[in-house]
């Protein structure tokens, strides 16, 4: 059977097609200068520009993290090509009708038809192209509910107050080695604030789109929920096949004021480089959240692209009775790898944090959980529930689990809980006897497998994940 | 470099024995070693500064422990004292099969032996691992013949005294069908550092018994552990007991690297004041079918620390492995830590492995169904408390030590903040 | 012996006794009846004072004394011993240990010496013996891996060594075949020695055809509706709750 399933699991990367926009792009390398270029390109305010600087030394004195259950070639960071910006965008467009048509033809390609949204769902889109952030829907709308949504670069320069006060304060600037790289060269990224009470009327969504060679993406997404305000935010991730390796360092902020709630959605489907592990995107990623007083913050992530991945959206939970969720898919194929997790740090009085994690490997890829639960010394009450599971497809991949527990406080309660499994031949015998072939009984299998987390998901992004988990199947099965 | 190490390097220099070959490796891998420090994922949770600069006596000890016997056991003891072997092995009486030797003066026979044990089992072995590689004297081989069923246990006692530093190495080696039964005891309280490791290699459908009591405490500080590897339906049953102290690092290792072995490893640590303990466990399944069932069960009080890192590493080759690992603790209080990880890291598909890992307090259920019994709260906590310890011990094959056990656990019990 | 007046009490922000009367002479059997969710459990779990069982209002006298100011253990002591309806697992602490230090807290409470060793395992063989529980189940765990009759067993067992003065069975009957019921009913018959008072609580009639009661209340919404002889029981078993005119919702509800 495991046969059968690796013949199905060859199949091509969709998103993986180049797009012809003419760009204005960086040359490769990294130095001061190229942060000041960034940052007057933006036409940032000076003390935007110290934060980079300070960052990028910062980030010089610090070394590549190597703890990660990965392997890949060290990057050459001076290869690197820190911006890249369609040329079209030198004018802005206002509205969608003033966005490039072959920009437009891109997102139409990767299924994410951009009229359509506006039009229908109710969705509000953030659109990153390389660099910039190409297009934001709905402005107006949330502007009556009083939400703002609109690029980083463009809130740097209406919000200066609300970006000073909360930039770095979640994920500070030295945080990480890939978190100092971007603070220092991030170019875009979606800004997100809502006012007190508020309850965003809309999803909120951002696209980001790697297209042009040999260039990193380095977005950067604030979200400040107010008192107890309410958002759903989704995010979806696309790059062209290429055979180079490419970085995205992406640093992700989150504040839940008393009260709030924010609802975080990820499906990641970077190229993840052909069947030989060739190209792929680099997938370094730093997302965490602060939870102040009752507040809840839910990350759920369906991760199938990238080469590699490293990434651990994390709760911060300070305030007392916060919540913090983590559910994520994350299935790896070929020569993928994945170290991918989360961090519950409980500091506050009867915090509470669940977990769910389902990691599938195929082909010849490596897949990790990685997780740490931290009980502060005044966490009292505290709970946290963790359940891993794995599910291998094939004899050459792995899967592996490596949680870490701290507890500092007696009346603090974990649990940690994790199996592997394989679909079994007996669910494959049941489900071919009813009539299914191999491949739709693999994926029904894994569907399955992952119901959980894919319960977290908003509807539309639902079925996405579903198909994107059986599109990524295809090829694995056989 | 520390200190310390930096005067392990030199003495090592100056040892020349038949093992030397060996030692010169380990000297080799201490010399590319860089002192761990926080961010060696090794020793995150363990500080080492209180070995880093430590200057102790080295040479020959003069002090004369007492051991106490077990009750019931009529146990075959070696004794080391400071890392001297002070057991006379020419006069001791063994039933035949059973051979007990010093590796220093070994015959060629055993030489071929020994080194396919000495420092072979763990190929990665810690800074501590290979600092008893190039100092261990006194080496003792405990060699059981094929299809040997030893009934008498081998009991082997290292006592630590004050101001001195030590490292002791042991290797058993079990035939094929052998059977026996290992007491590994630490004790001593004052000021020291030991090391001691054990390698065991058991032979096709070989059976072990083992218990490493680890009783050490107060100002001492050790580092041990015993790696075993296992041939085809090789049996080990193994319990382990720690007792905290100043520092202690225990690593188990147990190599599946035969068909249908099967391994049950539980363990106990009790810590009080402000011991710091740390077990790591790694779990090699190299071959299929093989079975590894730990369960491992810690109490914190005061402000001790525990940490425990269980490792099951399921290997390409080791289909139909069953393999599972249990942490839980309980800690009393505000001031202690436990720092747990279970891992798991599989490359095979058709395994079934779990592990879970809990950090709690005593369920409150059971407490009000002991009081609603008339028990007072505290007494209930202390029964409840020994209750989760007691599980596992009942699960000792030899029960005549459990028996001798359980009055010296109580007690230390009764050191520990139970509220 | 017991006596409840106007007892309210709460669990997680819901009320479940709202105004309890019950006054129990020594040497009386009470039945306490009623549907499911009328209070009936919560009755056992307040008077033996279970955390997260709030009293509201009210008062509880045994034998003469204020049993809400008591701690668990110290009501445990003044006589009163609940059978639970579903008793927790305990792996480790063996159900031998568990005896000998309850028992010997009751006589130390009662002023008489602790039994030695040699004396509490007679006891126990004799008590073991007497709700046919094989002698093995000493020496494992409180209830571990008991199957639910065994359990109810275990209760009652532990009921004949530690003789209190006020019993109280929460539904020692469900999940019981013939046999075990008979086991049970004869391990609290042989204690009714004219002093000791017992409070059955049970859904079914079926019990109190082994144990006969002297009184039976009917409990709905948190208070004792209706009270009469045996034959109040066998009314019920044909008619069901109905005939008292109960909300048939709240029932439902439960």
């Amino acid at each position: 059977m495991t046969e059968q399933i690796h013949e199905a699991l060859s199949r091509k990367y969709e998103a993986g097609f180049v797009s012809d926009i003419e760009s204005e792009t960086f040359a490769a390398g990294l130095d001061e200068d190229v942060i000041r270029r960034i940052s007057a390109m933006k036409e940032e305010p000076e003390w935007m520009l110290e934060w980079r600087l300070r960052a990028y030394h910062n980030w010089l004195t610090m070394e590549e993290p190597d703890w990660a259950h990965v392997k890949y070639p060290k990057m050459d960071y001076q290869a690197i090509s820190y911006f890249s910006s369609p040329k079209s965008m030198k004018d802005k467009p206002k509205s969608l009708d003033e966005v490039d048509p072959e920009l437009l033809r891109v997102y139409e390609k990767l299924g994410i038809p951009l009229y359509e949204q506006e039009m229908l769902a109710g969705v509000a889109v953030d659109v990153v192209f390389d660099s910039v952030s190409v297009v934001t829907t709905f402005r107006e709308k949330l502007k009556e509910a009083g939400v703002i949504f609109c690029p980083i670069s463009e809130a740097i320069k209406e919000y200066p107050e609300l970006v000073k006060k909360y930039l770095g304060s979640v994920v500070p600037r030295s945080d990480n080695y890939f978190a100092a790289l971007n603070s220092a060269v991030f170019t875009d990224g979606s800004f997100v604030y809502i006012p007190k009470g508020v309850r965003c009327p809309m999803e909120l969504s951002t696209y980001f789109r790697i297209n042009e060679q040999n260039t990193g993406q380095f977005e950067r997404t604030l979200i400040i929920a107010d008192e107890g305000s309410y958002v759903s935010y989704l995010e979806g991730c696309t790059a062209p096949q290429r055979d180079e390796n490419q970085l995205h360092a992406a640093v992700v902020e989150l504040v839940a004021m008393d009260d709030a709630q924010i609802k975080y959605s990820t499906v990641q489907n970077w190229y993840p480089g052909d069947e030989d592990g060739k190209g792929g995107i680099y997938n370094f990623v730093t997302k965490r959240g602060l939870c102040h007083r009752n507040a809840k913050i839910s990350w759920t992530q369906v991760e199938t692209g990238s080469a590699v991945t490293w990434k651990y959206p994390s709760c911060i939970l300070k305030g007392d009775n916060s919540v913090g969720e983590f559910y994520s898919v994350a299935l790896t194929r070929g020569h993928q790898q994945a170290d991918t997790g989360t961090k519950m740090i409980h500091l506050g009085k009867n915090t509470k944090s669940t977990i769910i994690s389902k990691g599938i490997s195929a082909g010849q890829s490596n897949n990790a959980y990685r997780g740490l639960v931290h009980m502060g010394p005044k966490a009292d009450g505290a709970r946290n529930f963790t359940e891993c599971d794995s599910l291998l497809i094939g004899d050459r991949c792995g899967a592996h689990t490596f949680p870490y527990i701290e507890s500092r406080n007696p009346t603090a309660k974990v649990e940690h809980e994790a199996t592997t499994s394989k679909v079994s031949d007996d669910q494959l015998f049941l489900c071919k006897q009813r009539g299914l072939d191999t491949e739709k009984a693999v994926s029904m299998i894994v569907n399955g497998f992952c119901k959980e987390v894919f319960k977290e998901l908003p509807m539309e992004f639902a079925v996405e994940a579903g198909k994107l988990l059986e599109i990524s199947l295809e090829g694995s099965v056989g | 470099m520390s200190a310390w190490l930096q005067q392990v390097l030199h003495r090592g220099q100056a040892i020349s024995d038949w093992l030397s070959p060996v030692r010169r490796q380990a000297l080799q891998a201490l010399n590319d070693t860089t002192w761990p420090g926080r961010r060696t994922e090794q020793w995150k949770y363990t500080s080492l500064s209180a070995v880093e600069d430590l200057a102790l006596a080295t040479g020959q000890s003069q002090s004369q422990p007492e051991v106490e016997t077990i009750d019931g056991i009529d146990s075959l003891d070696l004794l080391f004292v400071d890392g001297e072997l002070r057991t006379d092995l020419t006069t001791l009486n063994l039933p035949a099969g059973l051979h007990v030797s010093q590796l220093e003066q070994a015959d060629a026979l055993h030489q071929v032996a020994a080194t396919s044990l000495y420092a072979q089992i763990k190929p990665k072995r810690h800074l501590f691992g290979l600092v008893n590689d190039v100092l261990a004297q006194n080496i003792l081989f405990i060699r059981i013949e094929q299809d040997c069923h030893i009934q008498q246990p081998i009991r082997i006692i290292s006592h630590s005294s004050d101001g001195h530093e030590s490292h002791q190495r042991v290797l058993v080696q079990l035939g094929n069908k052998a059977k026996a039964s290992i007491i590994e005891q630490t004790q001593g309280q004052s000021n020291s550092l030991s090391t001691g490791f054990t390698e065991f290699d058991l032979g096709e459908h070989a059976q072990l018994e083992h218990y490493r009591l680890l009783m050490h405490t107060k100002q001492a500080i050790y580092f041990g552990g015993c790696h075993f590897c296992l041939h085809d339906q090789a049996r080990l049953d193994s319990t382990l007991i720690g007792y905290g102290s100043q520092l202690s690092r225990t690593d188990v290792d147990v190599i599946h690297n035969g068909e249908h072995a099967n391994a049950k490893l539980n363990a106990v640590y009790l810590l009080a004041e402000g011991e710091h303990f740390d077990l790591h466990t790694t779990i090699e399944h190299a071959k299929p079918n093989g079975t590894t069932n730990e369960n491992v069960r810690g109490i914190v009080g005061d402000k001790a620390n525990a940490v425990f890192n269980g490792r099951i590493h399921i290997h390409r080759d080791a289909q139909k492995t069953l393999a599972e690992l249990n942490n839980r603790n309980l800690l009393l209080s505000r001031r202690g830590q436990i720092n747990t990880k279970p891992e798991l890291e599989i490359y095979a598909d058709d395994v079934q492995c779990a592990h879970g890992a809990t950090v709690a307090e005593i369920e409150e259920e059971a407490l009000y169904y002991l009081r609603s019994r008339g028990i007072s709260r505290s007494q209930a906590l202390i029964m409840l408390n020994f209750g989760f310890i007691q599980e596992l011990i009942n699960q000792m094959p030899n029960q005549q030590l459990a028996h001798w056990l359980a009055p010296q656990l109580r007690a230390r019990f009764k050191e520990m903040e139970v509220r | 012996m017991l006596t409840i007046k106007n007892l309210h009490a709460r669990v997680e922000q819901k009320n479940i006794l709202n105004g309890l009367d019950l006054t129990i002479q020594p040497g009386e059997v009470h039945a306490i009846m009623g549907p499911n969710g009328a209070g009936k459990s919560t009755l056992g779990y307040v008077l033996s004072g279970r955390e997260g069982y709030e009293v509201l209002d009210g008062e509880v006298l045994l034998q003469g004394e204020n049993l809400l100011e008591l701690d668990i253990e110290e009501r445990a002591r003044h006589g009163l011993f609940l059978a639970f309806q579903y008793p927790v697992e305990i792996p480790g602490v063996s159900n031998m240990e568990f005896m000998k230090e309850s028992v010997n807290t009751m006589r130390q409470q009662r002023g008489e010496e602790p039994l030695s060793a040699a004396e509490f395992l007679k006891k126990a063989k004799a008590a073991c013996q007497q709700v046919k529980l094989p002698l093995d189940f000493l020496k494992r765990g409180v209830n571990e891996g008991f199957s639910g009759g065994e359990k109810k067993r275990n209760e009652i067992m532990q009921m004949i060594l530690l003789e209190p003065s006020l019993c109280i069975l929460d539904e020692s009957d469900s999940g019981l075949d013939v046999d075990a019921l008979q086991v049970v009913a004869n391990g609290v018959n042989s204690q009714r020695d004219g002093k000791r008072s017992f409070v059955v609580i049970t859904h079914y009639q079926r019990l109190l055809d082994y144990i006969e009661p002297d009184f039976v209340h009917i409990l709905a919404n948190g208070k004792v509706v209706k009270s009469g002889d045996a034959s109040l029981a066998k009314q019920i078993e044909k008619e069901g709750y109905a005939f008292l005119g109960l909300d048939s919702s709240e029932e439902a509800k439960a």
